[in-house]
């Protein structure tokens, strides 16, 4: 009888850490998937932590120290990151309101960056986006320079402590915190479309960017939505700069 | 791509990379020659300041989309405590370091000293670049969220060696390195000049067909408005909604 032996190599190696909540900094999945990128700097909750020390290479420091020439300039992080910190995680309340079966509905801003992937997920679906993975979801709003979202907290005449709390919106930047900034995945539920919340979000990005002296603010818009933009301040394609787009060619 | 070249000592668009037109960004139709021994890295601590204030210069290259330009045509200078922060928080940053000799020029002097001997400056022409003894010809940083998207800011190369395939390639590392972490939606602003050399380098106009918008407001006409100055342009800070 012959024996057939298999043997089964995993194709493509991913290790996915159990999807959870975004407190879940998930350090050790990526040392485990970049370990030889010493250049890697992971930026963990730049919201609220203090932004991770550069590291030099090992054989960086080896070859610094052979050669006795040492002009190798590390960058010194910038000296004060408190500024950023305080004023970018904001929580107000930006409407309240009275509906007619007598609860009382709130609308609460926030740029702390508390979203639930899944009930991102579950937005988006509801607009009719694409699905794209929760790790990456997860990884892009972790790292996104500002997380805007929109909460809406109903309380229900009479019962105490039954608050519902849904995400009714959201949009985030990615920025180099000096000069580019850039807004991706403005969203809102379409039930609560129409009242000036998506303009409230986008106002308030801008005017966190700006006060940050942060002027290249840019985004890229479906054609649907270019007036709401342009009633917001935004040119199309101005003095004729267009955003380019990489494509694979094999 | 660039070892072969360099072996085969002139450019052939050979038909195995079809993707490698020869780099025309001066738009004659001729054979770009290719580019001198360089040591490309992607290590944020071969960054030298002041030598990238300078490249910025040299490039005539600004951080601001819409910069102050004088009559000579010169963009303003850029800030280095504002670049220092902007490098620190690029997910990828790019320097391209050359020989000296290259860039101030072919004819450099032979040094004829005790210790050469028979090889002349051969040694030195075959010791390998290194960021310490190299000049900073070429830079270019991208920004990303690690998880879905990212953008490429300020690529460029050193006038007198542009047109040699180092911006190519200095983009290709920074695509490289972003496919690598599983990110493919990367995206570029560009002027009229910068879209032939990303075109050049494999980007296109966005397949959803979306718009590029800018925030230029610059006045809301009421009294009690605030602005930024960015450049050239002074941006309108929205007010501060209270409810």
């Amino acid at each position: 009888m012959p024996n057939y032996c298999t043997v089964v190599l995993p194709t493509a190696l991913k290790l996915y850490p159990p999807i959870v909540s975004l407190d879940c900094r998930c350090q050790v999945f990526y040392s485990l998937q970049f370990p030889l990128n010493l250049n890697f700097r992971l930026r963990r909750g730049s919201r609220n932590q203090k932004v991770s020390q550069l590291k030099a290479g090992f054989w960086e420091s080896i070859r610094s120290g052979i050669l006795k020439n040492n002009t190798t300039q590390v960058i010194e992080p910038p000296t004060t990151t408190e500024e950023e910190e305080d004023p970018l995680s904001e929580e107000f309340v930006l409407v309240e309101r009275t509906l007619p079966d007598d609860t009382v509905e709130k609308i609460i801003f926030s740029s702390g960056g508390n979203v639930d992937v899944y009930d991102l997920q579950a937005l988006c679906d509801k607009v009719g986006w694409p699905r794209r993975p929760l790790t990456k979801l997860a990884a892009a709003l972790r790292n996104s320079y500002m997380v805007a979202t929109l909460h809406s907290v109903k309380k229900s005449a009479g019962e105490e402590g039954n608050d519902q709390k849904k995400l009714i919106g959201m949009a985030r930047a990615t920025s180099d915190h000096a000069f580019n900034a850039t807004i991706w995945d403005v969203i809102v539920d379409p039930s609560y479309q129409g009242q000036g919340l998506g303009r409230a979000l986008i106002e308030k990005l801008i005017r966190a960017l700006l006060q940050r002296d942060i002027g290249n603010i840019s985004l890229f818009a479906d054609s649907k939505v270019v007036e709401f933009y342009q009633n917001l301040g935004f040119e199309p394609d101005p003095e004729g700069i267009k955003g380019m787009f990489w494509y694979p060619k094999y | 791509m660039a070892v072969a070249t360099a072996v085969h000592g002139c450019y052939f668009p050979s038909k195995i990379n079809s993707l490698s037109l020869p780099l025309k960004i001066t738009g004659q139709i001729k054979q770009s020659s290719p580019p001198p021994p360089i040591f490309i890295s992607t290590n944020p601590a071969h960054v030298n300041l002041h030598h990238l204030k300078d490249l910025y210069t040299l490039c005539n290259h600004s951080c601001h989309r819409f910069p102050n330009v004088d009559h000579t045509g010169k963009v303003e200078a850029v800030d280095v405590g504002k670049l220092r922060t902007a490098i620190f928080h690029s997910s990828i940053v790019v320097t391209v370091f050359t020989k000296p000799e290259f860039v101030t020029g072919h004819s450099s002097p032979v040094e004829v000293t005790n210790l050469m001997g028979i090889g002349g400056d051969w040694i030195k022409r075959v010791m390998p670049v290194t960021p310490d003894d190299g000049l900073l010809v070429g830079f270019g940083r991208a920004v990303s969220d690690f998880g879905l998207t990212a953008s490429i800011y300020d690529v460029m190369v050193f006038p007198a060696l542009q047109g040699r395939g180092i911006g190519r390639m200095i983009v290709q590392k920074i695509v490289r390195m972003l496919t690598n972490r599983d990110i493919y939606d990367i995206a570029a602003l560009c002027s009229g000049k910068e879209r032939l050399f990303f075109r050049a380098c494999g980007f296109g106009d966005d397949i959803l067909g979306s718009t590029t918008m800018m925030y230029t407001r610059n006045s809301s006409y009421s009294i009690d408005e605030k602005t930024i100055s960015v450049g050239r342009k002074q941006l309108l800070v929205p007010l501060q909604e209270t409810s």
